[in-house]
């Protein structure tokens, strides 16, 4: 595996990443910097299995060739909640520095890719996240807004921000289930807000 | 168990709760044998901290022996006694790295929040606030402890639980305000606030060479433990004494070379430029009252560093940025780096450099934390510092003549 270095932007303009909607469509960035191996967390990342870890709302992704997997998509905790099938294909793998995909079912539009660079600054591997979600109408629309407690922006970033944490810190930070005395009505509501009931992965350094 | 729950505005109460259990691989469980009611757990008893939900387990000042630990724990095992870094520290990202733990960037579960006030997540505390993660904290008979084989550190000298429980919190918050404040041998260096923060920092500006150390507060017993330091003492009334000009006077004209607000968001103040905070935080047109920072912008020698281990949360009004700037001063700030002074206060306490318990004036039950938040909030009863033996086990009136006892 070759490793791409973090090009160097000196004397050039800023070119904003993609985010916004359009026609429906979220696309959504995210960069973090984290404390590792380019080749070590493009490895985790290219297991699909290993998504439901630290994806969320993600109950499961099964690989049904070399390059395709099915997804099912909705809260892992609630065995009968709703749940959102579809299939998705890798369409471009560099080893070590890139992965690109897209879905390949009808019912639903979604594509996006990652990239991995070695820091410049030596702090690691610089990862880019860009993901685009068209949020269905209709039954399926109202069913995936039903399963996602975050829009699909904010998914995105907390998406990338659990797989930095994976990868330092061996788990995903979580409060989810802890010891706490009476919540009253308002502190109910809130509750998911403040991440004791929210959609946080299980996050394991497990890494067999 | 029973814990000590935040339930609103000035409502502090005790609720028998479901005992915390192993979330995260790296988790252990201790059966807390002491705690304490920390200054900045009055910021919250005041509602001065925003994101506190009703049922929230305060306290994040605590000690106690390792009841369980999680598959992943491989430095701790049941039976061990540890002291707890108010700070929750991953141990592995850059900051963590850089000796900046209460700047991690994987303990938040909820960074999201940070970031929308702040830009970037500092790292977690315990019961400190949802912004700070929402982690349940230690004002109770047992609590969860995340990266256990991070932060937590081991004690295996036979030293009382009162001796070393400050390592959790205020005695390396004082000397990191210390540190921050750049004291060469010689220097003059002025402390607002004798709460335990700012005599711990009075206590470290000694130790790392301070000539003369300026003590200011409101409170004669505060004061006293100030004096009893070496500490010059200037009580804090507007009306008689003016404290950049005692300053100025105390420093030979020049001003101290260093200034550290231990003192923070609820600064007093019955000026008129005081009214004005209250009456601009009542309407949320601010939400700190910053007037130990102005007086200390003022008052400091050109050139000076000015440390601020005080906390603050939001946005000031009326900061004379200008005096800062034109003075050339120096400013550091921040929550405590806990992790980095653990073994090296413990061992200053281990050699008798000092004995932290001196600070504490009053030790209870559980029961009791809710009577004594608001006594200490009005400063009443001439509290020093509040601990709490969640079990009302090993608390022994007969030797320690602080005790007051169960109703």
């Amino acid at each position: 595996m070759e490793t791409a270095k973090e090009a160097s932007l000196a004397g050039t303009m800023y070119a904003p990443l993609p985010e916004g909607t359009n026609d429906g469509r979220v696309t959504a960035h995210a960069v973090q910097t984290i404390n590792a191996d380019a080749e070590e967390l493009y490895k985790v990342w290219s297991d699909v299995t290993r998504f439901p870890r630290w994806q969320e709302h993600v109950v499961s992704v099964t690989p049904t060739s070399k390059t395709t997997s099915h997804w099912v998509v909705g809260n892992p905790e609630d065995q009968d909640g709703k749940r959102i099938e579809f299939d998705s294909e890798i369409t471009e793998d560099v080893a070590g520095q890139k992965i690109a995909w897209q879905s390949i079912s009808p019912e639903v539009e979604q594509y996006g890719s990652v990239t991995f660079k070695q820091a410049a600054s030596g702090r690691g591997t610089l990862v880019t996240l860009i993901q685009t979600v068209k949020v269905p109408a209709g039954r399926l629309g109202n069913a995936v807004a039903s399963v996602v407690a975050r829009g699909p922006a904010q998914t995105v970033k907390e998406n990338l921000r659990h797989f930095k944490e994976m990868a330092e810190a061996g788990e995903i930070p979580s409060v989810a289930g802890q010891s706490h005395g009476p919540r009253g009505i308002v502190g109910g509501i809130k509750e998911w807000m403040y991440g004791e009931t929210n959609p946080t992965p299980p996050g394991s350094s497990d890494r067999s | 168990m029973k814990a000590v729950c935040w339930m609103g505005k000035e409502k502090i109460e005790v609720h028998t709760v479901k005992d915390p259990e192993i979330i995260n691989p790296h988790d252990a469980i201790i059966r807390v044998t002491r705690t304490a009611i920390c200054g900045s757990d009055l910021h919250l008893y005041g509602g001065f901290i925003p994101t506190m939900e009703s049922g929230d387990i305060l306290g994040h000042e605590f000690m106690g022996i390792v009841e369980e630990v999680g598959p992943e724990v491989k430095k701790l095992k049941r039976g061990d006694r540890v002291v707890i870094p108010f700070t929750i520290a991953c141990g592995n990202c850059f900051f963590c790295k850089d000796n900046l733990w209460s700047l991690c960037d994987n303990s938040n579960p909820n960074a999201h929040i940070a970031e929308e006030l702040y830009g970037y997540s500092g790292s977690a505390l315990f019961g400190f606030s949802h912004i700070y993660g929402g982690y349940a904290g230690g004002q109770a008979q047992y609590a969860r402890i995340p990266f256990a084989d991070v932060g937590p550190i081991k004690i295996e000298n036979d030293l009382a639980d009162d001796k070393v429980l400050f390592l959790s919190d205020i005695f390396p918050t004082g000397y990191q305000g210390a540190e921050n404040a750049n004291i060469k041998p010689g220097d003059t260096v002025a402390v607002w606030g004798c709460g335990p923060v700012g005599i711990f920092a009075v206590a470290s500006a000694f130790m790392l060479g301070a000539e003369k150390v300026i003590a200011i507060d409101r409170f004669p017993e505060r004061l006293k433990l100030a004096r009893d330091l070496g500490a010059i003492t200037i009580k804090y009334d507007e009306k008689e004494v003016n404290i950049v000009e005692a300053l100025r006077d105390l420093s030979g004209g020049v001003g101290p070379d260093s200034c550290i607000d231990a003192v923070g968001i609820e600064a007093h103040s019955s000026t008129a430029v005081g009214i004005y905070d209250k009456v601009e935080q009542a309407m949320m047109l601010e939400t700190d009252s910053p007037f130990v920072l102005r007086q200390a912008i003022q008052a400091i020698r050109k050139g000076g560093t000015l440390s601020i281990p005080g906390v603050y949360g939001g946005v000031l009004n009326k900061v004379n940025f200008g005096a800062a700037f034109g003075k050339g001063i120096k400013m550091a700030m921040g929550q405590t780096n806990m992790h980095k002074y653990l073994k090296p206060l413990l061992q200053r306490i281990e050699e008798g450099q000092l004995d932290p318990s001196f600070i504490i004036s009053h030790i209870i039950g559980i029961e009791q934390a809710p009577k004594l938040y608001p006594i200490w909030q009005k400063k009443q009863e001439q509290v020093t510092k509040i601990v709490i033996d969640p079990w009302m086990d090993t608390i022994r009136p007969e030797v320690d003549g602080r005790v007051l006892l169960a109703n």
